[in-house]
């Protein structure tokens, strides 16, 4: 951050002194609980408070830089004694970042150069400028980083900025350990890592839920979707009005890759079609799980059929119209009620979908009896996909034993449902209101619903048999269909 | 290729056409290019007939098969236009024609078609818009009028 404030070119300079340790009688300290650096000096009675806040505190740049790669580098930079780095350049320069670290690129990258310390300066030819310097006795921590050969060091950048040069703060990233830090207690880091999630449709919800199990540790995704981002996508979609014209399964990755890096992801931008069926099929078989976000009925069902024939988990969510509501459906092959035996059990709720684009309008319209494109808003469709994923997430978890084992008995229900409002011209329209109900259905709950199998369901039954022995046909002796009739139709 | 499922579910619709008094209604197999249809004639109470023709998909039962009237040919509406003129219609009930000018007959959308719907709950939506449709004719009025959108649950 550039600033000619008086003020805080003076804590600048003050906060210089510090970080190139020269000694003095002063020493400045942070107090937490007044909020304020105060000077404490030798001999004085009490610190004396200085006008700085933590606010002020923030306002020096700060560089980020990948221990990983560092450590990767370190014999060239023994070798060579110095390496070329790129930072992406965040807010004119306030935030500097090892490009190594993620995906989504900055307005402008600014090169640089890490030195290892030999007692020379550097050259400033290159305007950042890192130098390693050993340190025998510090604590590890995020200002220090450990070389292959065991020997720590922390870092100082040199900065030369319109021909003056100042000091920044140099902080390694150690990403993997870091993120698992985050997840520990709930999830062991590598829990998830040898997991493949399939996700078949990456719109709204299907999108979330992939970010949110990459953000849980899982360590391979394939994504499946034909459709490109549009402008209107980005009201709802995690991919930002920067990503218009991508296909939605790129957008997808680098968002994965932006939570977890060390993610194996996998794109397919195709349509899921009878066409693509034997590509779709062989995917299904490589995944642990199967994550279906697409929004029409015919695309679940053939999902569905892949899926059992493969033995493969599937959960399907999904917005009811204009998501006044959603439901969700676990399917475990041969063991709970398929997509299928849903639909069959339940017509009109299965049939009760969004309408997001125009394609899916098209799909259940007549010519000259249009229906428009009612898409909800993305508040709306959060809480299906966070369900969804936490029902994934407990999927792949069930042949281990972490602290989400506990939710198991919680989560037997095949079927979920949320409702967002009360929507007029549903039988959810007279649920009384949130705040006056204590034993009733309202909105904004989960509800799990009990759903039996269907011993004769088509896909995952014995439909053919059942009605086979229903007209007392015997299929074995049944070879021959009648003969063709002499005149073609 | 036909899988042996389905040839089995082929055999089976079929015996359902026969002994669930759709008897007018065959299913066929042309081996000589592996294919199957299902056709046959349906009489109205006034006593006109209808060809009506089910090419097989080759997904089927997955994926919805299309029904078509290939006789008469054309087929006129009230006004004397070919019913195929109005394309995909709520008024008429239809869906995209056939290359050959058949009027296809909205049975299921494939928003609603399932694997657990048999050929003759198919054939029997047929026989219910063929009446609608000579209603039409008698009186202007739209097919529309005489059958509500078709429920799930024939």
């Amino acid at each position: 951050m550039s600033t000619n404030d008086p003020q805080q070119q003076m804590i600048r300079e003050a906060m210089k002194s510090i970080a190139e340790r020269k000694p003095g009688r002063t020493k400045l300290v942070y107090d937490k609980t007044k909020r304020t650096i105060v000077a404490v000096a030798e001999g004085a009675q009490a610190p004396r408070a200085l006008n700085i806040t933590a606010d002020d505190a923030d306002m020096f740049a700060v560089v980020t830089l990948s221990s990983r790669w560092l450590r990767e580098q370190w014999a060239q930079l023994k070798q060579d004694g110095q390496l070329s780095i790129a930072f992406n350049s965040w807010d004119d320069g306030d935030a500097l970042t090892h490009c190594d670290l993620g995906t989504q690129a900055a307005p402008s990258v600014e090169p640089g150069i890490v030195f290892l310390e030999n007692g020379v300066n550097p050259p400033n030819a290159v305007s950042l400028r890192i130098i390693l310097t050993p340190t025998a006795d510090a604590k590890p921590d995020a200002t220090t980083v450990v070389a292959p050969d065991g020997s720590m060091h922390r870092a100082v950048c040199q900065r030369t900025v319109d021909g003056r040069e100042e000091l920044i703060d140099v902080f390694f990233a150690d990403v993997q350990p870091e993120l698992a830090t985050r997840r520990a207690g709930i999830l062991e880091s590598t829990v998830l890592a040898d997991k493949t999630v399939l996700c078949i449709g990456v719109g709204t919800g299907g999108a979330h839920v992939a970010i949110e199990l990459a953000k849980c540790g899982v360590g391979r995704f394939i994504l499946v979707d034909r459709d490109r981002l549009s402008v209107g996508n980005v009201v709802r979609h995690p991919g930002g009005i920067s990503q218009v014209g991508r296909f939605k399964v790129n957008v997808v990755r680098d968002l994965i890759h932006e939570k977890n890096p060390a993610a194996e992801v996998s794109t397919c931008a195709v349509e899921l079609s009878y066409e693509n069926q034997d590509t779709i099929s062989q995917l299904i078989k490589e995944a642990d799980i199967v994550v279906c976000g697409t929004d029409n009925r015919p695309s679940k069902l053939l999902i569905n059929q892949m899926c059992v024939e493969a033995g493969v988990v599937a959960v399907y969510g999904g917005a009811f119209r204009r998501a006044y509501g959603g439901q969700i459906l676990r399917v475990r092959p041969k063991q709970s009620p398929c997509h299928q035996c849903f639909d069959s059990a339940m017509p009109d709720e299965a049939s009760d979908v969004e309408v997001s684009a125009s394609a899916d309008a098209d799909e259940i319209a007549y010519s000259d009896r249009p229906v428009a494109v009612e898409p909800g808003l993305s508040l709306d469709v959060l809480p299906i996909a966070n369900m969804v994923a936490k029902l994934a997430l407990l999927e792949l978890l069930a042949d281990k034993q972490t602290s989400l084992s506990i939710l198991k008995q919680d989560f037997e229900a095949p079927w979920y449902l949320w409702l967002n409002r009360p929507e007029p011209g549903t039988e959810y329209a007279k649920w009384p209101p949130l705040s006056k109900s204590i034993d009733e259905m309202t909105i904004h709950r989960w509800y799990g619903i009990g759903l039996e199998r269907d011993p004769e369901c088509p896909t995952c039954g014995a439909f053919i048999s059942t009605i086979a022995d229903k007209y007392g046909l015997d299929l074995s002796s049944m070879t021959e269909l009648p003969a063709l009739p002499e005149k073609e139709i | 290729m036909w899988s042996d499922d389905q040839r089995r579910r082929m055999v089976v619709e079929h015996e359902v056409l026969q002994r669930e008094g759709f008897d007018q209604f065959s299913v066929y197999y042309d081996k000589t290019c592996d294919s199957y249809w299902a056709s046959g004639t349906a009489s109205a109470n006034s006593g006109n007939r209808y060809r009506l023709y089910i090419p097989m998909p080759s997904r089927y039962p997955y994926e919805r098969p299309c029904m078509y009237i290939t006789d008469p040919n054309p087929l006129r509406m009230f006004n004397g236009n070919p019913v195929t003129s109005l394309g995909v219609s709520h008024q008429m009930h239809t869906l995209t024609p056939h290359s050959n000018g058949w009027p296809q007959i909205c049975h299921w959308r494939d928003a609603r078609w399932h694997s657990g719907i048999l050929l003759n709950k198919v054939f029997l939506k047929g026989l219910i818009w063929i009446e609608a449709y000579e209603q039409h004719l008698a009186t202007g009025r739209s097919l529309s009028e005489f059958v509500l959108t078709m429920a799930e649950r024939a």
